[in-house]
């Protein structure tokens, strides 16, 4: 398994998941906590993410099958993150979780996807992917597509999982029991497996 | 008698032992060892995690250092952005405080539902409370006008008169003791969110707002513009504005993100004193920074002052009307599918259900609730 910068995101995130619940009571916490003085960006933005942008694509584009894609991503999280008051600290594995999640959430709408696949078929696309063939390009889509048919927290571990992450990051991420991490993502491996093996067209 | 354990590990541990064996007791991969069919089963979790690592690299590979320069430049711009779209008028009146107490849980799922751009939420909660909500529908404004909308504290004074007191509680039965509301009861959850969700309870949001003349002509030069004459009784005039109770159900399938939020509340009341509603609404809507066409088209909502208005960041939004249970709802979606919402009044209760979920989902749900 590539680790790649990913796993660089591993101890801040067990170390801070588990306390750290960041989009949690923004209607309890008022103003101050969610993003400081009103208009204030947090001060720690720039190192943040100049620390965790190549991670944060990482995750992505093992979701996304595409950096284009991952690097619209990681701006929206990055978005996210300014305007959220997560502990310096506890930011590698919240950014890690909200850039699967968010991923996800581009995977599920489908619209991203479906649009460039379609500018592709037109042959606008200003640069095109290095898989230009046809039979990997719906390898991937079949990919993806089982991917979004997952639960969502065995896609969640799966992808921190294969993007680097211990047994023991992952599960602080997602407020697992370290034991359970093997199984939620023994099961996401053989439902994706299952999936890619039953649609996969006769050759 | 060999020394292992005598239970076959777990399918969980057996995949543990594929890519993580330090983490596994010495006592389970003494087992597998000498286990013909845990080695089996090992065999099968390699076979599956080999086929999903390599269906997960990224066709297009990522070179090892990413433009972090491009990439930070193009987010301190949408972070700007967001800051200016934020901060519309110059320093008014405790606007956190203001804004604190208007958090009621149904603007928090309103809050949701405008997401869509933070600066969307901003503007809804300075604005919904000055209609009487009997209706809801959503404007598309442009990332422009939500700039330019006036914030209603730099033309007066706003004063909290009572707090909500949000409040997590255990479960639905604490919320609905607590607000006096039916608490929504979700009949099948979209697929991708499970668990049980937090409670989130708020009494009612009371504030006073009364404008300003004075105020009024400062904010106006500090634009650059004149105040237009106020209507006559208007400069002293005090509107009482009633948000909650409300009840917030929010599940989250991990950190960060809700994956689906319910909210119910009584729907927001304005109450006017000294001058007819309409004709301070009329003159707000009018003062220098509020752009023409979104004042007409809100003034075109109705003449009774009964809508709720969701500023929509347009570029960022799409909005429709949609049917729920007989009442006519707005849906709400974000132009990239992340996220979608649907708000609707029914009698002098606003429900609201949005989510990182398609826009059938978040009407399955709003459908099915019990």
């Amino acid at each position: 398994m590539s680790q790649g910068p990913v796993a660089a995101l591993g101890t801040a995130a067990a170390r801070g998941a588990a306390r750290g619940r960041p989009g949690r009571g923004d209607t309890e916490r008022g103003d101050t906590a969610v993003a400081g003085p009103r208009g204030a960006v947090r001060a720690d933005l720039e190192q943040v993410f100049r620390t965790g942008y190549p991670a944060v694509v990482a995750v992505a584009a093992r979701v996304l099958g595409s950096r284009d894609e991952a690097e619209d991503v990681a701006q929206e999280v990055f978005l996210s993150f300014a305007r959220s008051a997560v502990p310096a600290a506890e930011a590698p594995g919240w950014l890690a979780v909200a850039a699967a999640h968010t991923a996800l959430n581009h995977l599920r709408s489908g619209r991203r996807r479906a649009a460039r696949e379609e500018a592709a078929a037109d042959g606008h696309r200003p640069v095109p992917d290095v898989a230009d063939d046809v039979l990997v390009r719906e390898e991937r889509s079949r990919v993806r597509a089982a991917l979004a048919r997952l639960p969502r927290r065995q896609a969640v571990a799966l992808v921190l999982r294969h993007s680097g992450l211990s047994y023991a990051d992952v599960a602080a991420a997602l407020d697992l029991s370290p034991g359970s991490v093997g199984t939620t993502v023994r099961r996401a491996e053989s439902a994706l497996r299952e999936e890619l093996t039953r649609r996969a067209p006769v050759r | 008698m060999p020394l292992f354990a005598d239970r076959h590990p777990t399918a969980g541990t057996l995949r543990r032992l594929v890519d993580e064996p330090a983490g596994v007791p010495d006592a389970d991969r003494a087992h597998v060892a000498g286990c013909a069919a845990c080695l089996d089963s090992l065999a099968g979790a390699r076979a599956d995690a080999a086929v999903t690592g390599a269906a997960l690299t990224p066709a297009t590979a990522l070179p090892a250092a990413p433009d972090v320069d491009g990439a930070w430049r193009r987010l301190s711009a949408a972070v700007d952005a967001g800051t200016r779209g934020r901060a519309p008028a110059p320093a008014p009146a405790r606007p956190g405080r203001w804004r604190a107490a208007l958090r009621s849980p149904v603007v928090a799922a309103v809050g949701v539902v405008v997401v869509l751009g933070g600066a969307g939420a901003a503007a809804a909660a300075d604005w919904l409370q000055v209609f009487r909500t009997e209706e809801v529908a959503a404007v598309p404004v442009s990332g422009t006008d939500l700039v330019a909308l006036p914030d209603l504290s730099a033309y007066g004074e706003l004063v909290v008169v009572s707090d909500p007191d949000v409040r997590e509680v255990p479960d639905a039965d604490a919320a609905q003791q607590a607000t006096g509301l039916d608490v929504p009861q979700v009949d099948t959850l979209p697929a991708g969110v499970t668990g049980e969700p937090r409670y989130t309870v708020g009494g009612q949001a009371v504030a006073e707002f009364t404008f300003s003349a004075d105020r009024a002509a400062q904010a106006a030069a500090a634009a650059g513009a004149t105040l237009p004459p106020p209507p006559p009784g208007l400069d002293g005039a005090t509107f009482r504005l009633q948000a909650g109770p409300g009840v917030a159900a929010v599940w989250s399938e991990a950190r960060g993100v809700p994956a689906l939020v319910v909210g119910r509340a009584t729907a927001p009341t304005a109450y006017a004193s000294g001058v007819p509603f309409d004709t301070a609404r009329d003159y707000l809507l009018s003062l220098p920074g509020f752009p023409a066409d979104l004042a007409a088209q809100l003034q075109g909502f109705s003449g009774t002052g009964t809508t709720l208005p969701l500023p929509v960041p347009a570029e960022l939004a799409t909005t429709s009307t949609a049917d729920v249970d007989g009442h006519e709802a707005t849906l709400l979606a974000s132009r990239d599918g992340a996220l979608a919402g649907v708000v609707w009044v029914e009698d002098g209760v606003v429900t609201a259900v949005a989510g990182s979920l398609g826009e059938d989902e978040v009407l399955a749900v709003a459908r099915g609730l019990r």
